[in-house]
């Protein structure tokens, strides 16, 4: 087998608690994902992925960066990757999703921090993750309290640059996101040492406008009545574009979706006929974090779409590809980011309207909104968001959990009778 | 609790995985690929996974590619998820 160890030991990893981290992937990947029936041959990339997940792309910004290459490390979908890969530097996602990093991160974060936030902090300071490890530079953001104050402590490891994200959608926020975009720039460019300029800022905004159209296409393929590829298959997907080499997992995709195009002619569906169609809405699920669709899809559910930051709302809209000029991308840029839904704005009527249309347009039967512990922006507007869903007769119900598997009996109990109270 | 029987070839590097994988694909061998299982490496990275009735035909693929370097075909029994 491929020995990655002298890779991990240049980045500084723990080894033996690394290896324990490495110990319990196959199973666990081979209980929720290969146990699934009549999967697309397609999927044989994602799981390449997913065994390589620290070994084939560690590798290849180890390679990158003894060449120079810079590598940017971010946590959220309002980071532009476009402003990253025109430097020529390599973006990737650093969400941690997995139960492992939590008691590390509580070493240093109140327990009543979220466990996405508890887990990034404890990948990086318990050194057993190699992308943490391989991050030039830590790009935050300003999305909530927990990130924010976290950002304080990693930037005690690795540069950090945060980004101001405004909490309002007036005219006034979207010139000062624009402005945030212009300093993150200078910031790549100091970093890398390359100039953003129109042609290399138009060539990138092209490579991850084509990543997203992939991905809406991916999503529109589960708008049918005979789903050819299963939700929990489609939140992995939207997992890896984050950390994926860009075009390669954009020619994969729609790789896939050519085979899925063949089996929706075949009527092949991955669920039995009356199996629930659920959209899932709330916060992001991190990889390794597959609890919530495993459940759902364990309990005679499938969930057709995620109305979350690891779906819709990392790759609806694209980014116009015409501009004359920077300063006009930077502009259109701004205005894409500015246009995603999140629980951090006040007021947030566009969620409300998009979750409303992806019920629809997915034809879902009924709404599982999902919550981490400790969110708050998204605990308190559920309030909001199931007052207007009962307006519209739309099932809504809430479901709180973290990475820990102590309540998927319990959660199980819960979603099986709700699935049975959409049957009348 | 259910078991069943999987056979899984091993690589000493992910590039054999991949020159194996495009073969099956083009002889239509089913096959899936997964992390390999603890039990058989503690190095992390790609194995393919066949059915165990398929070991003789990737046997045969592999004498006619001998560039395809492996790491043996093991056998594994496995208990089945019960959900």
């Amino acid at each position: 087998m491929a020995d990655y160890k002298e890779l991990w030991k240049s980045l500084d990893i723990d080894l033996e608690k690394h290896d324990k981290l490495c110990a319990v992937l196959p199973e666990f990947y081979e209980d929720i994902y290969l146990s699934q029936e009549n999967r697309p041959d397609g999927m044989n990339y994602f799981n390449f992925v997913v065994s390589e997940i620290h070994g084939l792309r560690i590798k290849e910004l180890a390679d990158f960066k003894e060449k120079g290459g810079k590598v940017f490390g971010s946590f959220c979908v309002f980071v532009p990757d476009e402003i990253v890969f025109a430097a020529d530097g390599i973006g990737v996602g650093l969400c941690g999703g997995s139960d492992f990093w939590v008691p590390d991160g509580e070493k240093e974060l109140p327990r009543n921090t979220c466990p996405l936030i508890k887990a990034s902090v404890g990948a990086r300071i318990s050194n057993t993750c190699p992308y943490f490890s391989s991050a030039d530079m830590l790009v935050g953001e300003t999305t909530c309290d927990g990130k924010k104050k976290a950002w304080e402590i990693l930037g005690e490891y690795t540069p950090m640059h945060v980004m101001d994200l405004p909490q309002m959608k007036r005219e006034k926020d979207y010139k000062h996101w624009k402005e945030e975009l212009e300093i993150f720039k200078d910031k790549v460019e100091k970093m890398t040492g390359n100039k953003v300029t129109k042609d290399k800022l138009q060539e990138s905004i092209k490579m991850i406008n084509d990543k997203r159209k992939a991905l809406q296409r991916l999503y529109d393929l589960r708008k049918n009545e005979k789903l050819p590829i299963s939700g929990k298959d489609a939140l992995l997907i939207t997992q890896i574009a984050f950390y994926d080499d860009p075009k390669r997992f954009t020619e994969k995709v729609n790789e896939l979706c050519d085979e899925l195009e063949e089996r929706v002619k075949n009527e092949v569906n991955v669920f039995n006929d009356d199996t629930k169609r659920i959209l899932v809405t709330g916060t992001p699920q991190a990889v390794p974090n597959w609890k919530m669709h495993d459940i759902i899809e364990t309990s005679g559910g499938a969930v057709v779409c995620e109305e979350t930051c690891i779906g819709t709302r990392y790759f609806t809209n694209t980014v116009n590809e015409d501009c004359n000029s920077l300063d006009e991308q930077l502009k259109e840029l701004s205005n894409r980011y500015m246009g995603i839904n999140c629980a951090c704005f006040t007021p947030n009527d566009g969620r409300i309207d998009d979750i409303k249309r992806l019920y629809k347009e997915y034809n879902a039967e009924g709404v599982i909104y999902y919550s981490l512990p400790f969110c708050n922006t998204y605990a308190i507007e559920y309030k909001r968001v199931k007052e207007e869903l009962d307006k519209e007769g739309i099932p809504v119900i809430m479901i709180e959990t973290d990475y820990s598997n102590q309540d998927v009996g319990q959660i199980k109990t819960r979603l099986e009778a709700f699935f049975e109270m959409l049957e009348n | 609790m259910k078991k069943q029987v999987k056979a899984y070839i091993l690589f000493p590097s992910h590039t054999d995985g991949l020159k194996l994988e495009k073969v099956l694909k083009e002889r239509k061998v089913k096959y899936t690929i997964t992390p390999t299982p603890r039990s058989l490496s503690k190095s992390c990275g790609i194995a393919i996974m066949i059915d165990p009735n398929d070991i003789k035909k990737v046997e045969n693929i592999l004498k006619i590619n001998p560039e395809i370097k492996t790491e043996g075909i093991h056998k594994l029994e496995k208990r089945k998820r019960v959900t």
